[in-house]
């Protein structure tokens, strides 16, 4: 039975999808939890909304809006973290607040749009087109390939960003590459994953990889393994039990951590 | 390597941080080969004027040469090494190897996309040995000692072959022996490997041996190429502005 639902056309773009975004998620989610700037992911997922809020209003395409949204956010967060030198916790705050406030508006000003809107906020299986295929799939490899070509610098910066500058690594412009590049994904995951829990899939699998207390690269790809596991299972269980793929995942991913927490009590 | 006599050169640098005046007209060369100490008291701007030399700061106005090069212009910044305050104190979970730690001191030097050659793993184990963390390699940083730490953080600056290491309050959270041990190494460093060295201390007894040009910074910053002069008790008690005693020991 679990073999049958790769038969349906929707079901293999939906894996096809999803295993793409485990990949890119825990990969750049590395990242941000060594930073200590988990909360931008969820930040940014909710910017996302108000771009969806905002295609949905005008009929225009609810994902490009929501990269643009993510986008645009993401290097005004960054512009006040480096340049104004303010709290990240506290940009990060204001910008997850402010834009589901404006998100919660234009929905409320539209009105006709909440069942679109639900598959957008938790995820499903049957929404992915082959056109956003096609979307996730330029953008996707254009964010792998400078997530791979500055890896070293970018985990340089995460462990100590003074001396990466002081070593002559362009740090803030690999700062405002990352963010740009999460802003992307988080935009692109919201069609499996849902904008309320995309934030899930990036920070738990480097957390419960870094619970196994190995150097980096190891652990960097123990993340990717337990992303893509997760989303495996989730979207299966979605298929057979019919409920919302973002949520299965999330699910999936909880049961990881709570097993790595319990192997690697310390 | 091209040899340049003059590795700092800074005139009239003043720098302000949010109105407030913390360096003042400072002038000063430090030469390829010294063995430079920063002193002065907290607050004094021994750590800002190491930021403006290393371009972590911005000055407010004035010119910095590196190399006998204008900072603005300066891109060989693996020619320098860098220990920053505090870098023993590292997240006890951070996920990386000793040997991961002290490869990031190539990572400029290997560029973008760049994989590590036989010329990097031999700058990196080298670096390693120097610092007796050879054996640490596979251990997580964070599962080692202050001191061990502060050798692995001296390693990855010295992986790309710096002719100058920078060192901020180096014994900052690591005990008394290690603290010993660090000041031998950084004479050896000096010595043997010809490597310029300009560190920040608080420890005004270490200056008295071996060093070649002390900088006394607090707002001004003073030169002084008789480092026993300077630690003389009444001239201490004058820069400080309060009574010091000096006490000498084995460093």
């Amino acid at each position: 039975m679990l073999l049958e639902m790769l038969d349906y056309p929707f079901m293999q773009r939906a894996f096809i999808a999803g295993l793409m975004i485990a990949i890119l998620a825990s990969l750049s989610g590395s990242f941000i939890v060594l930073r200590r700037y988990s909360l931008l992911s969820e930040t940014l997922a909710h910017v996302s909304l108000v771009g969806v809020s905002v295609g949905l209003l005008f009929g225009m395409s609810p994902l490009w809006m929501a990269v643009l949204a993510s986008l645009v956010a993401s290097w005004m967060i960054e512009y006040l973290r480096s340049v104004h030198g303010m709290y990240s916790d506290s940009v990060l705050a204001i910008f997850l607040s402010g834009s589901l406030a404006l998100a919660i508006v234009i929905v409320s000003m539209a009105g006709s749009f909440n069942a679109s809107l639900f598959s957008y906020l938790f995820g499903s299986i049957l929404s992915v087109s082959t056109q956003d295929l096609w979307v996730m799939g330029i953008f996707g490899s254009l964010a792998m390939a400078l997530l791979l070509a500055f890896f070293k610098e970018l985990y340089f910066i995460a462990f100590d960003e003074d001396v990466a500058r002081a070593g002559g690594i362009r740090v803030t412009m690999l700062n405002f590459m990352l963010v740009s590049i999460i802003a992307v994904i988080i935009a692109l995951s919201i069609r499996v994953v849902g904008t309320l829990l995309i934030g899930a899939l990036m920070v738990i699998p480097p957390v419960a990889a870094i619970r196994f207390g190995m150097g980096f690269y190891p652990t960097t790809l123990l993340s990717i393994a337990i992303a893509l596991i997760s989303v495996v299972i989730g979207l299966s269980a979605s298929y057979l039990f019919s409920l919302p793929s973002g949520a299965a995942i999330v699910l999936c991913l909880l049961v990881i951590f709570i097993i790595a927490l319990v192997i690697n009590r310390r | 390597m091209k040899f340049f006599p003059s590795l700092f050169e800074v005139n009239g640098l003043n720098f302000e941080r949010q109105g407030t005046l913390v360096l003042k007209g400072a002038a000063f060369r430090i030469l390829a080969g010294e063995y430079c100490a920063i002193i002065g008291p907290n607050g004094g701007g021994k750590t800002t004027l190491i930021r403006l030399l290393l371009g972590l700061e911005k000055p407010t106005s004035g010119d910095i040469k590196l190399f006998g090069i204008p900072q603005n212009r300066f891109r060989d910044w693996n020619r320098i090494g860098y220990v920053p305050q505090r870098s023993a104190l590292v997240d006890s979970t951070f996920p990386a190897t000793v040997r991961e730690v002290v490869g990031m001191g190539r990572y400029a030097v290997r560029g973008i996309l760049g994989f590590e050659s036989a010329e990097d793993k031999t700058a990196i184990s080298e670096a390693m040995e120097l610092m007796g963390v050879s054996d640490l390699s596979d251990r997580l940083i964070g599962n080692l000692s202050g001191g061990q730490r502060q050798r692995v953080m001296i390693a990855r600056a010295l992986a790309s072959n710096p002719d100058v290491l920078i060192v901020d309050e180096p014994n900052t959270g690591v005990d008394v022996e290690s603290q010993h041990r660090f000041y031998e190494l950084l004479r050896t460093l000096n010595r043997t490997k010809k490597m310029s060295i300009l560190f920040i201390t608080h420890d005004i007894g270490v200056i008295a041996e071996d060093i070649t040009r002390v900088l006394f910074v607090n707002q001004t910053v003073l030169v002084s190429q008789n480092p026993a002069e300077m630690i003389r008790c009444d001239e201490m008690s004058r820069l400080y502005g309060t009574p010091a005693h000096v006490v000498s020991h084995n460093h």
